[in-house]
């Protein structure tokens, strides 16, 4: 049995993994973009930031590939697969015929449309060999420019003011985090930065950069410009599927599959970023594109593919960011539309900058957003993904004195 | 309005002001009591004992772990000595405020109390003469001097009973004989029960309990009985006065003054101050259209009986006051006021004074009465109070005060009766009426706020009882509306009947908590006029929200007068169900009353009407089945 | 294998098991000292309340597989092989809060630690007391538990009783008999309060 992953992400890496350990004979071709052994990818901000040196990102050591007998092909983009012919091509043109494919191609940054992209010291955070070159950047840097308000434009953000670099963040939305969190405690987030010494504008947006070889000033949709000697654009990430053949693969904004990982072309599956699986909490189709969710779905994936069938129960998005002091924690619906089949509960507490919003579908935990205390999330979380009704009142939810043991059945 | 909010308390200007004090980031009692959870299992069931330093000891409820403490005491031991020690402190407060009284008598007496006087010569008179204290042809200040140091023999060991027990039916006295627990000095019984609790003295769970009774009986025919007489002989004996209550009767254009405590000692002169022309007019040159005196807890419950100054809020809402930003000076006394209430005025311009030269408070300015200096000191706090109008900033009164009918001592009572009791017993007699109940006592946030007062008391008239209240549970009803004449359409037909041919609220307010004596006396006079003892009649009390030491003290000292008392909280003594027992049942043979717990004021109303009912078979009277 | 088994009915709330877990991960193991440390130790067992504010010892269950060790990013949780703990390495710990999105339970904290690296806020929970029990000693928090909520057990004793107890429970009408009447009742009325605090009455 041959097996060809596309990616060596930790989808790709836990897919080899499961793959290995139900098949020790079959052959397992990885295919990967990036030269770096597999790594951590949350953890690039943490290099950028100065938290940690890039040897902490690794997260199986450089014996890896030799110790699970994988055949691994390093800085190569696949360029298209023959689904007919059970064969993927790459970008040197080599073909690697398969039995089982695994497509775990991650994503890649969303681009924006503006002039001069091309300038020096404009970035994207994505790879680690991004935040090396932000790093080379960097000591000559004095102002930057972040654009987005996302995770990405956060943790970016977040950074470089630890780095002591003048930030300016655009958003074109209008609060931070509005992907991940609902609009008040994106409002504590921004409040919690500003205070920091984020400058922070919203509704803002990019149309040009300008300088003379590098970047000096970034041009805006209202016509002012903003001085600056870096940019990051951080405006989200879209599935690197360009290779995908969409008449044979089924593709909405990731690669569809089944319960099984498994996509409508039989033999090949999809894992993390590149997937797009049930949501538990929204009951539809969504993309993921987290950490968690690609690694589960990565083990699943393989041990699928190597034959034993394990279903997925469906991906939950969830997300926790730590800014100076503050902690924001979200997961599943958390910002339902006004009159739909959800019931929100809000708590705030401002004394101790505390906020919960819980959304309830029906009697089940649909989603919530922590702001600080949020110890407690994994809780909620578990209470989404196995869909168990709340009986208890559902303000205990949102008490600060919430804890597991407020689900446990009524003493007496 | 939020759910949490609804959860804590059912008065509607509470559930306001809580919205309020969340937004302000201003912490409150629920708040706290919260953050307690859970609290700790050993001692709320009595089973944790910290008296001597081999300990601290607990037992395991369970049966596996320690079951002695280092000195030996199993949980029998534990529980009674610790709820012993509790009664003790319940009992030694009030005592202790009756003592304080008893000084401003002596002062008075002695021409050192100026703004001081006596109000109620009849009442001096009477009084002497219980204590055998000459009184003809005697001036009434060297009549007080007398009292007052018969009085202090009272707090004393000298004694093999004290004055005023004579007050009991013969029959209670003679319980009392036969269980050795006539009480026999005030601070005696107090002491003494420190001393039996001490590691190494009484080790009898049962003599222990008595002697608890003992101590409580030393309380309510004592200290607390002498606090309310000599109350009344300083500034009046209560009579029906309008008042009227919540956090509504602060005014939004006068400079507010809130008083709040125990102890009318501060608040009468705090009062005069008030009225003073002068500071009026001062307070007008600020703006204000007038000084406006509000009370809080049994310190506003003296003021409202006396005086019908009308009533902010009872003991839960003491922090909800100052959320309301309207209030200029807060001057507090001792007893039930929160450690936190400093803290509280911070978030506004409150002034926070505290007088007493035994109770301080962080974030207060201590300005300490004594009966010499409490007339002008009041005039200067009161002066400075009107100064702080200019601070004002921001006020929040969202609801219009409940009226409200106030004043009714025994005195009062009778008076209302036309002069005696036997209209009230007639109407027991003929059913009208199916009997009475005293419902007194704290709040406590384990029980939804003013819940179990209202809705007991709802019960209870509902179907014929006449209630008499004190305390925070007298707050409560008059916030419900309970205590105004009209207040006879939420009670049943026989009540309506009698309450509305006196013109009387069916829900009777007899005062602050130390005034539950009055109710003692009101029910020995009924007992004495039937000929039997006050277990024999169909009434009882109960204690729906209990929070404090000096709540078990009155809850023993009433059970051990005959009147069975129903709690809403359960006390600590789960820990041995030999405790437990005795003091649900096995009194019933030692003093013919017993305690029952009921933290659900529907079913507890049922526990009362069964009682009633039970008596009233027992007396020959007509009784129907609850 | 012995471990922590919780036996929650019998938890009385009284917290003890904080602080004897707090002074046992204290550097100087004694609690009149451990409050004087900084940073002050935590403990790793949280006593929360439930509906009815009674007890609950909540700890880490030291889940196979343990949801925190697959969710954690730099992989600063892994398994003591020998006690089946699962542990933090507070050196690799990146404090990214991904094992309080993983653990169901709630267990884990983060602070800075008087037993980890200075001043570095980390996540912190239950190590089964593993510095104790190589000392031959038992967990703290268990050795404080006077009501038999927290015991330290062989697992398969334990799993033993609980298999008989429902095997009992399953052939008989009645249940056991309560072992405390005592806490029975200070439950009820706790019970009874509580509902009459969230009613709508």
């Amino acid at each position: 049995m041959s097996y060809v992953i596309i990616g060596n992400g930790v989808a790709g890496v836990h897919a080899a993994e499961a793959i290995r350990r139900i098949d020790p004979d079959g052959e397992i071709t990885l295919i990967g973009d990036e030269l770096f052994p597999p790594y951590c990818r949350p953890m690039i901000s943490l290099v950028l930031e100065g938290a940690v040196t890039p040897d902490a990102l690794p997260i199986r050591n450089d014996r890896f590939y030799d110790d699970l007998g994988i055949a691994p092909i390093l800085g190569s983009r696949v360029e298209d697969i023959d689904v007919d012919n059970r064969t993927v091509k790459i970008a040197n043109g080599e073909t690697v015929p398969f039995d089982k494919l695994l497509i775990a191609s991650g994503a890649d940054p969303r681009p924006i449309k503006a002039e001069g992209l091309d300038l020096k010291n404009i970035f994207y955070m994505r790879t680690e060999g991004h935040v090396r070159s932000m790093l080379t950047a960097l000591p000559k840097v004095q102002k930057a420019l972040v654009l987005g308000g996302g995770l990405v434009g956060f943790k970016a953000a977040y950074g470089l003011m630890r780095r002591g670099i003048a930030t300016t963040m655009l958003i074109r939305s209008g609060h931070p985090l509005s992907m991940q969190v609902d609009a008040a405690a994106g409002e504590l987030v921004r409040e919690n930065l500003m205070g920091r010494g984020l400058d922070v504008r919203v509704g803002a947006s990019v149309t040009a950069f300008e300088g003379r070889g590098r970047v000096e000033r970034a041009v805006l949709a209202d016509g002012t410009t903003l001085s600056c000697d870096m940019a990051v654009i951080g405006k989200g990430v879209l599935p690197a599927l360009s290779f995908v053949p969409r008449d044979k693969i089924g593709v909405d904004l990731g690669v569809l599959v089944d319960a099984h990982q498994e996509t409508g072309a039989k033999g090949i599956y999809a894992a993390g970023d590149a997937a797009e699986s049930t949501d538990i909490a929204r009951r539809s189709r969504w993309v993921n594109a987290i950490w968690p969710e690609a690694v589960d779905q990565g083990r699943i994936a393989g041990m699928n593919m190597a034959g034993r069938a394990v279903a997925y129960p469906g991906s939950l998005s969830r997300n926790v960011i730590r800014i100076f002091d503050m902690d924001v924690m979200s997961g599943g619906v958390v910002t339902p539309e006004t009159d739909s089949v959800y019931d929100v509960i809000h708590f705030h507490d401002p004394k101790r900058k505390r906020y919960r919003k819980l959304v309830f579908r029906e009697d089940r935990l649909a989603g919530f957003v922590l702001v600080n205390a949020v110890e407690q999330g994994g809780v909620m979380l578990s209470l989404i993904r196995s869909e168990t009704p709340v009986v208890v009142p559902r303000e205990r939810l949102a008490a600060p004195s919430f804890n597991w043991s407020t689900l446990l059945p009524r003493a007496g | 309005m939020d759910k949490r909010y609804e959860e804590r308390s059912i008065a509607q200007d509470s559930r306001l002001l809580l919205k309020k004090a969340d937004r302000d980031g201003v912490e409150t009692v629920w708040d706290r009591f919260e953050h307690q959870q859970p609290q700790c299992g050993y001692c709320e069931m009595g089973l944790s004992c910290r008296i001597c330093v081999m300990g601290p000891c607990r037992i395991d409820p369970f049966g596996e772990g320690p079951q002695r403490g280092v000195c030996g005491a199993d949980a029998d031991i534990i529980v009674a000595r610790n709820l012993g020690r509790m009664i003790a402190a319940g009992a030694a407060a009030h005592s202790d405020h009756g003592r304080d009284l008893v000084e401003v008598l002596a002062a008075v007496a002695e021409g050192k109390a100026d703004g001081y006087g006596i109000r109620d010569a009849d009442k001096l008179m009477s009084m002497a003469t219980e204590y055998g204290v000459a009184t003809d042809g005697r001036d009434a200040l060297a009549v007080a001097g007398d009292l007052a140091a018969a009085m202090q023999a009272d707090y004393g060991t000298r004694k093999s009973e004290l004055t005023l027990v004579r007050r009991a039916p013969e029959k209670r006295r003679e319980v009392w004989k036969k269980l050795g627990i006539t009480p026999r000095g005030i601070d005696r019984e107090t002491s003494e029960m420190m001393h039996r609790t001490h590691m190494g003295v009484d080790n009898g769970w049962q003599s222990l309990l008595l002697h608890a009774l003992r101590n409580a009986l030393s309380d309510g025919w004592g200290g607390s009985m002498i606090a309310t007489e000599v109350s009344d002989i300083l500034y009046g004996t209560p009579k029906p006065t309008p008042t009227s209550a919540n956090m509504g009767v602060l005014e939004e254009d006068q400079v507010n003054i809130v008083v709040h405590g125990h102890n009318p000692v501060v608040s009468e002169m705090v009062m005069l101050a008030c009225q003073s022309e002068d500071l009026i007019a001062l307070a007008r040159e600020k703006g204000a259209a007038g000084i406006n005196l509000a009370g809080l807890c049994c310190t506003g419950n003296e003021l409202l009986m006396r005086h019908g100054i009308p009533m902010a809020g009872n003991h839960l809402t003491t922090e909800l006051v100052l959320a309301t930003g309207a209030v200029e000076m807060m001057i507090v006394d001792y007893q039930c006021i929160m450690p936190s209430l400093g803290q509280t005025a911070s978030c506004y311009h409150t002034r926070m004074i505290s007088t007493s030269d035994k109770a301080r408070f962080p974030g207060m300015e201590h300005r300490e009465f004594h009966p010499d200096n409490a007339r002008e000191l009041a005039r200067t706090i009161v002066r400075e109070a009107v100064e702080n109008y200019d601070l004002r900033g921001e006020v929040y009164l969202p609801v219009t005060p409940v009226a409200a009918l106030g004043g009714f001592s025994v005195e009062a009572i009778v008076g209302a009766l036309g002069g005696t009791p036997e209209p009230l017993l007639d109407a027991i007699k003929a059913g009208k009426i199916r009997g009475a109940a005293g419902v007194v006592g704290c709040n406590n946030p384990r029980i939804k706020h003013d819940y179990g007062h209202v809705t007991l008391t709802r019960r209870l008239i509902e179907n014929d009882i006449l209630v008499v209240d004190t305390g925070c549970a007298a707050v409560a009803t008059a916030k419900a509306g309970f205590k105004v004449a009209d207040a006879i359409k939420y009670a049943g037909p026989g009540l309506k009947e009698i309450c509305g041919a006196l013109k009387i609220p069916p829900v009777l307010h007899m005062g602050s908590c130390v005034d539950n004596v009055r109710i003692l006396v009101l029910a020995s006079a009924l007992a004495d006029a039937l000929g039997t003892d006050i277990s024999d009649l169909p009434m009882a009390g109960a204690a729906p929200e209990w929070y404090s030491e000096k709540a078990a003290a009155i809850g023993c000292y009433f059970v051990a007068s005959g009147v069975y008392t129903v709690l809403g909280p359960m006390p600590p003594i789960t820990g041995s169900m030999n405790v437990v027992k005795l003091l649900t049942e096995g009194l019933n043979d030692a003093v013919g009353a017993a305690f029952a717990v009921e933290p659900d004021p529907e079913k507890a109303a049922v526990l009362i009407r069964r009682h009633v009912e039970e008596k009233r078979k027992r007396l020959g009277l007509d009784a129907k089945e609850v | 294998m012995k471990t922590v088994v919780v036996h929650p009915e019998r938890c009385v709330g009284c917290m003890q098991c904080m602080a004897a877990c707090a002074t046992a991960h204290s550097r100087s193991k004694s609690l009149f000292s451990a409050i004087h440390e900084r940073p002050l130790p935590r403990p790793r067992v949280h006593v929360g309340a439930g509906l009815c504010n009674e007890g609950f010892p909540n700890r880490c269950r030291h889940c196979d597989p343990a949801p925190c060790r697959m969710a954690c990013l730099p992989g600063a949780i892994s398994r003591d092989p020998d006690t089946g703990t699962v542990l933090i390495d507070p050196d690799r710990c990146i404090n990214c809060a991904s094992c309080a999105m993983a653990c169901p339970f709630g267990v884990i904290r983060y602070h800075a630690d008087p037993l980890g690296p200075p001043e570095k806020v980390v996540a912190v929970k239950c190590d089964n007391c593993i510095d104790r029990q190589a000392e031959g000693r038992i967990p703290a928090c268990v050795e404080i538990c006077k009501s038999g909520a927290l015991a330290f057990e062989e697992i398969s004793v334990a799993m033993k009783r609980k298999t008989d107890q429902v095997a009992r429970t399953v052939s008989s009408d009645v249940g056991a008999a309560p072992s405390s009447p005592g806490f029975e009742l200070l439950k009820a009325v706790k019970k009874v309060e509580a509902e009459l605090r969230a009613s709508g009455r």
